[in-house]
């Protein structure tokens, strides 16, 4: 039987960031958690093999012990069961620490033929866990893909990738890992009677501990400010004369003409 | 030998990555070093500034330029260069990731700018995060330090005043690789270059169906500007075509003027959109936020608006 990895980040709604201008800082407390958009298709995909195919699938996060509530959140999407690799310090790591750990989880405690992952996360978008883990595992990799068909019997996958210069179609032997597109598919929206089931589905929990310690920093952050911009924000209503006047003013400001 | 890396698909972007990576081999004191594909652009990156240039042998037809990866970590565990810096195409930042797996080494993704520490000799590099609501500041730890930098984030290196000096060597080819490629259809390009247009006019998804794209195109005529559009314009409803779309996944944009039809303003979108000089935006929920990223808001209906703004428009233009 096909066994798919999806992985997952828990991140913070950026719709719900505030903005305190003068001091340039983001204001981060009341924002809500989601699982990253394009993970999302990450997990739908591994969905659709395990519809196609029959494949177990394993949804795996690196997330603060805090973040309990991605797994009913992921499960309800419909995978077998989860990995939670967390610890209360796990806020903000960097890529090549998340990396680092989802290696050490997944070669050690997880059996995979194929890995999913988003193309990147909504929060840092750095686009580095999915080809790195490959990397770490010693697998091959195809990025940017928005189709991808399993051969049975041959132990291999194609991958459509979409790049710059056009679509490139690859044939990824297995053991893999694939990182999609957002047009790959569209995520459904978990039942009632799915969202009531992932609560009941097994998760396994890891720590750093138990995955040989954290692995070293490589990029340090030495901090985060509001990307601010200077504009007028004038407003104007939908009359024929308030609209003569904005056409006025960008005449005036050389924006038209 | 130390050095400070570039490598890019492009000449253009290898010769924009030249011009960062010579700033900073002035000040940490060492040479940069170029990557081409031929000895002719070897021959010109030597002319603009590198002092040393690899040629990387061809790949045989099944493989992608990420087979290079093994022959890059290779010789960079060979050399022990200071920094490298590579192109933030799509296959540059798999390459990018995968070397730094490989080097054991930080890696700042799309990185925007940045300066030399000259007592630590680190790079300190901005990059965008929460979809460009954050700037992040970041430094590697380990060496080599390594950043993706997108193209036309630094001007091209000019050409050296002296002559071409530096040496050119090639290296080992690209061993065979498990990833195969079966096809390539190239992308049917657009005529339009949106990153180019002076004035752009934004189709949002407060247009409600694909004939009345017709009304953002009339408005941008009247302009004399080009159509753009919100990802999901693009990518979701496939309405203008995916060259067109504006954020940060999308194309960056800096015309003189951005008009936004029906667009909601949300960080991604904006992200794109920030460098533009002047922003006028027409959406009918006054809470929307581009209104808070506009320097000129109409609030209302967008199908009342545009025709009265096209009619203002051509009366005061025609002259
Ligand atoms: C990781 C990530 C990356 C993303 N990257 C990008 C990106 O690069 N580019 C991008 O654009 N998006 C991107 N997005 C999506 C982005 O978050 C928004 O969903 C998208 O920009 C919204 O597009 P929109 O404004 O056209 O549509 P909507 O958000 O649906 O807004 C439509 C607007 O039209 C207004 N409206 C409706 N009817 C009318 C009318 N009759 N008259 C006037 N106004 C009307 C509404 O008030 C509303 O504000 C990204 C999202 C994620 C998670």
């Amino acid at each position: 039987m096909l066994k798919v990895i999806a992985c997952f980040k828990w991140v913070i709604d950026e719709a719900d960031i505030r903005v305190d201008a003068p001091n340039r800082k983001l204001l981060l407390e009341r924002a809500a958690f989601k699982i990253s958009p394009y993970d999302r298709n990450a997990v739908e995909e591994a969905m659709r093999l395990q519809e196609q195919h029959g494949a177990s699938v394993t949804a795996v996060t690196v997330a603060p012990a805090s973040a309990k509530n991605c797994l009913k959140d992921v499960l309800s999407r419909g995978p077998d069961r989860a990995v939670f690799v967390n610890d209360p310090s796990f806020a903000d790591l960097e890529p090549a620490r998340t990396t680092g750990l989802l290696a050490a989880a997944i070669g050690s405690f997880v059996e995979f033929d194929l890995i999913l992952c988003g193309e990147g996360s909504s929060d840092l978008y750095a686009q580095q866990v999915g080809p790195a883990l490959a990397e770490k595992l010693g697998i091959a990799c195809a990025t940017y893909v928005n189709k991808l068909t399993y051969v049975e019997g041959e132990n291999r996958v194609i991958a459509e990738r979409k790049l710059e210069e056009g679509i490139e179609v690859v044939s990824v032997p297995l053991p893999g890992l694939i990182t999609v597109l957002p047009d790959i598919n569209t995520p459904r929206i978990p039942s009632l009677k799915q969202v009531l089931g992932a609560a009941k589905k097994p998760v396994e929990q890891l720590t750093p501990e138990r995955l040989g310690g954290m692995p070293a920093e490589r990029l340090k952050t030495m901090g985060v400010v509001a990307a601010t911009m200077e504009r007028k924000r004038l407003r104007f209503g939908a009359g024929a004369e308030e609209i003569r006047s904005v056409v006025d003013a960008l005449l005036k400001e050389g924006a038209i003409g | 030998m130390a050095g400070i890396w570039v490598f890019a698909e492009g000449a253009e972007h290898t010769l924009e990555l030249l011009c960062a990576g010579r700033k900073v081999a002035e000040q940490l004191g060492v040479h940069p070093v170029a990557f081409a594909p031929d000895e002719e652009l070897a021959r010109r990156y030597l002319a603009h500034g590198a002092r040393e240039v690899f040629v990387l042998p061809g790949l045989a037809p099944d493989q992608g330029l990420e087979a290079y990866v093994p022959v890059l970590a290779q010789a960079a565990a060979q050399e022990e260069p200071d920094v490298i810096l590579i192109g933030a195409t799509q296959r540059g930042k798999e390459m990018a990731a995968r070397l730094s797996a490989r080097l054991d080494t930080g890696l700042c993704s799309n990185c925007a700018g940045f300066e030399v520490d000259a007592g630590s000799g680190r790079l300190v590099m901005e990059r965008l995060m929460y979809g460009g609501a954050g700037v992040q500041k970041v430094v590697c730890t380990t060496r080599p330090q390594m950043a993706t930098i997108a193209a036309r984030a630094f001007e091209p290196a000019p050409a050296g005043e002296d002559d071409a000096k530096g040496t050119i060597r090639s290296l080992a080819a690209a061993p065979s690789s498990p990833v195969k490629v079966l096809h390539r259809t190239p992308a049917a390009r657009g005529s339009v270059d949106v990153t180019e247009a002076k004035i752009v006019v934004c189709v949002g998804r407060g247009i409600e169906k694909k004939e009345d794209v017709k009304l953002a195109r009339d408005l941008a005529d009247a302009l004399g500007g080009e159509l753009a559009c919100s990802r999901p314009v693009a990518e979701e409803l496939r309405w203008l075509p995916e060259e067109v779309y504006l954020g940060i996944s999308g194309k960056k944009i800096k015309p003189q003027l951005y008009v936004g039809v029906g667009v909601s303003g949300q960080i991604q979108h904006v992200t794109g959109i920030r460098d533009s000089r002047v922003i006028l935006a027409i959406n009918k929920d006054e809470n929307a936020p581009i209104f808070e990223a506009a320097d000129y808001g109409i609030v209302g209906d967008l199908y009342q608006v545009v025709p009265i703004l096209i009619d203002e428009l051509k009366k005061t233009l025609k002259h």
